[in-house]
């Protein structure tokens, strides 16, 4: 469960995140959306403990990020939008890392790691290094690894970007998996479709502020709108 | 369409300048007062061995001119070398080559804008450099001002031709092998290279040169040889156009300015044409990534996990530093560079001219600021920009459940036993080159131990404290503010620490002469306490102030 309290970001005088209360339960998929530059990757950062707010703070299963950032870590698994992974391990040595970084046993690492390089169609790629993979092949690695990881929260900014239809399937697929597993998954968006398919609820983020938040039933009703989250979203982000 | 591209280099500059805030310009400014006492100390040294060379009677005119002959074929070679590494980079793996390749310019148009990078990349320093020697050059035979502008005349073809062999190598090198691999190897090539350049130069012993009871041997030699430099390089055209100027000879100043500028021009057209034929096919070679493969054996450090869980960070973060340090080529570029510094340290020790038994061990004593400054200029190119280096890929650390404190424990046990091993290693053979005392020998192993691990928490801490996760290369780290900074800290340092055993190696040498002079222990043993305060706090408070700033850096 992610809990986020009167969350506030300041850069200099501009506010990137204003006052952000947010709860997303476990084994829920709360799709994060918004603008260019309306603070989503902002709070998904602060939330995966690389950066500090201004004021306010982030529970992740009732551990405070700021006051136990490594228990609370632990728990988390973050994937940016850019997938940069270190360019002179291969596959395989980056997954065991990763698996060892979090605590995952030994075994149970031997056991899952083929699976999972099979999962994602990285057999043949698995003992390069990693400065050979693609853009595509490197964002199917770190979701392998967050699978490896068994994580209490998953953080995802962007995450089908550079990912071929079949791998997104299977995005989807695991995604709905994990939250079964009681995963709480927080996903920045901008594909909208995607978000009103998969996501329990969804939250609207524009000029640092929650605009609006629940399930898209429930927006369109409070916007008092018909037609699809595109059209909501479009009308939420106009500008006045 | 040429100008198009300089014109967004200009424009890139001119919003760098006008974007200078006043805490950057004063940070500049340092710089810049740095780099003109740097300057300015190597004018007087080239100003006094002109002085001296001058003086000789006879030949003093032709000595100086010899010197500068070989002062511009070493030149011209470094600027060569140096384009055959930099030009790797520059033609191939730009930021904006995918881009620019994929607008509707002329292959060629964009060889030149890079070639253009190349030249300027290659040349800056060395041209910075000679000018002290010029301008004691010029005051020492009393040349004016217009020998000052004919030779930035003729600087222009003479760095733009050696840095054209540079560029038809890589042109030629990465048309028939193309793949990145053949980057990796030119770069460890290029730094063989310098490194020998410069083990041979050492080794041919050029300080023969000012010491007056070699100076008949040289004469002989150079009445022996009696013929030019390397007649065929543009080095010795330009030192002929040079000579002829300052003897008011301009018919043959004009005859070598033009073989100049003519050799120049022909060589820039035959690349021209080259790289439409070899360029676009070496760019789309040089994006092949070799295969790798790794195997899946266990690391000792996967081993030790089980046994000591509580240190899962600090061996996790050591094994990525291991495989990558093992398998990224810059860092073994940079190693056959550092094998060359040390072999031509411990050959300058071995030649150096002492007589007694007691000046060998003061020069002993005073070897502690070489070491210590060699320790600090590796700590600058390998400790320093290790955070530094973790570039875009430092989320992963900083989002894992890691204590950031076990990040730098690990990176400092990672780097200072090698180090500590290097300083012993070097301090025990200086000390055996100079026959030093056991005295000398135990202080000097001593000091340079706890030096070496105060140094290395030095640049962990500094370069925390100065990190800069957009870098593209260790040379932007090093030449940083913050890579300033800590060289001059870690000189303080070591100047500190000679400051402070000068007293007890005072004592001995006293006590070696009169033994009215007794050695007092409670005072060495006093002195020992102070280095070693000084050398906590040294280490200490960099170290925090990185480890606190890196806590709290947001990406």
């Amino acid at each position: 469960m992610i809990q986020i309290q009167n969350l506030t970001k300041k850069f200099g005088n501009f506010t990137a995140v204003d006052d952000l209360n947010l709860q997303v339960e476990s084994g829920e998929l709360f799709g994060f959306l918004g603008p260019n530059g309306a603070g989503k990757t902002t709070t998904v950062k602060i939330i995966s403990g690389i950066m500090s707010p201004t004021s306010g703070g982030v529970y992740v299963d009732g551990v405070s990020v700021a006051r136990d950032p490594v228990l609370a870590k632990s728990r988390i698994a973050y994937i940016p939008d850019e997938p940069f992974v270190y360019p002179h391990l291969t596959g395989w040595e980056f997954l065991r890392l990763m698996g060892d970084l979090y605590s995952v046993d030994v075994d149970a690492q031997l056991k899952e790691i083929p699976a999972l390089i099979e999962t994602f169609e990285l057999k043949e790629v698995a003992d390069e290094l990693l400065q050979s993979y693609s853009h595509g092949m490197k964002q199917k690695l770190l979701i392998a690894s967050v699978l490896l990881r068994k994580p209490r929260v998953i953080l995802f900014d962007e995450p089908t970007v550079g990912l071929d239809p079949k791998s997104i399937k299977k995005f989807k697929d695991l995604i709905a998996e994990q939250t079964r597993k009681g995963v709480s998954v927080f996903m920045c968006t901008h594909i909208l479709d995607m978000a009103e398919k998969l996501c329990n609820r969804v939250g609207i983020i524009y000029r640092g502020k929650l605009a609006a938040c629940g399930t898209t039933e429930e927006i369109k009703k409070h916007a008092g709108l018909d037609g699809n989250l595109e059209d909501i979203f479009l009308k939420i982000t106009a500008d006045e | 369409m040429f100008f198009i591209l300089l014109k967004r280099k200009l424009l890139g500059v001119k919003n760098v300048l006008s974007g200078i805030t006043f805490w950057k310009a004063a940070k500049n400014s340092i710089f810049l007062f740095a780099g003109l006492l740097l300057l300015l100390s190597l004018y007087f040294t080239f100003y006094k061995l002109l002085k001296y060379l001058d003086g000789v009677e006879l030949i003093g005119t032709m000595l100086i001119w010899k010197l500068t002959s070989i002062v511009f074929l070493m030149s011209f070679s470094m600027i060569v070398i140096s384009s055959i590494i930099i030009s790797m980079t520059t033609l191939y793996y730009s930021f904006d080559l995918k881009f620019l390749f994929s607008t509707p310019l002329n292959s060629r148009t964009l060889f030149m804008d890079k070639a253009a990078d190349t030249v300027l990349y290659s040349s800056w320093t060395l041209v910075l450099a000679l000018m002290p020697y010029i301008a004691a050059l010029i005051y020492v035979k009393k040349l004016g001002p217009a020998f000052f502008f004919s030779y930035l005349l003729l600087l222009a073809p003479f760095i733009m031709m050696a840095a054209a062999f540079g560029l038809i190598f890589s042109l030629l090198v990465m048309y028939l092998f193309p793949s990145s691999r053949t980057r990796d190897i030119t770069w460890l090539m290029g730094s063989l290279s310098i490194a020998l350049v410069y083990v041979a130069f050492r080794f041919s012993k050029p300080e023969k040169l000012i010491r007056p009871d070699t100076l008949e041997i040289v004469a002989q030699y150079i009445n022996y040889l009696q013929s030019p430099t390397v007649e065929y390089l543009p080095s010795w055209w330009l030192t002929k156009a040079m000579m002829a100027f300052s003897g008011g000879h301009y018919v043959v100043f004009l005859q070598y300015a033009g073989w100049l500028f003519l050799a120049c021009l022909a060589l820039y057209s035959f690349l021209y044409f080259l790289s439409g034929r070899l360029y676009p096919a070496g760019f789309s070679g040089a994006q092949n990534t070799p295969k790798f493969s790794g195997g899946r054996t266990q690391s000792f450090e996967n081993r030790l996990l089980p046994a000591y869980p509580g240190l899962r960070g600090f061996l996790l973060v050591f094994l990525k530093e291991r495989r990558n340090f093992s398998r990224d080529v810059r860092y073994w570029s940079q190693i056959i560079l550092i094998i060359a510094l040390i072999f031509v340290y411990l050959f300058s020790i071995k030649n150096l001219p002492l007589d007694t038994a007691e000046m060998k061990s003061f020069v002993s004593f005073l070897n502690i600021g070489i070491v210590g400054f060699v320790l600090s200029a590796i700590c600058l190119r390998f400790i320093f920009p290790s955070l530094s280096l973790e570039g875009n890929t430092f989320w992963l650390l900083k989002s894992s459940p890691l204590s950031m404190e076990s990040v730098f424990n690990s990176k400092l046990v990672f780097y200072s036993a090698p180090l500590t091993a290097m300083g012993f290693l070097l301090i025990s053979f200086s000390n055996y080159l100079l026959s030093a005392d056991l005295f000398i020998s135990s202080v000097s192993i001593f000091t340079i131990i706890v030096m070496s691990f105060v140094m290395s928490a030095m640049g962990m801490g500094f370069g925390g404290a100065f990190p800069d996760f957009k870098v593209e290369n260790i040379h932007q780290i090093e030449s940083s503010y913050g890579g300033f900074v800590f060289m001059a800290s870690a000189m303080g340092y070591v100047a500190l620490t000679i400051g402070i055993f000068a007293w007890p190696v005072q004592m001995h040498f006293m006590s070696r002469f009169n033994s009215a002079y007794p050695f007092e222990w409670r005072w060495f043993y006093f002195c020992v306490a102070v280095f070693l305060a000084l050398s906590f706090f040294a280490a200490l408070v960099p170290w925090k102030i990185g480890l606190k700033n890196m806590e709290k850096y947001e990406i």
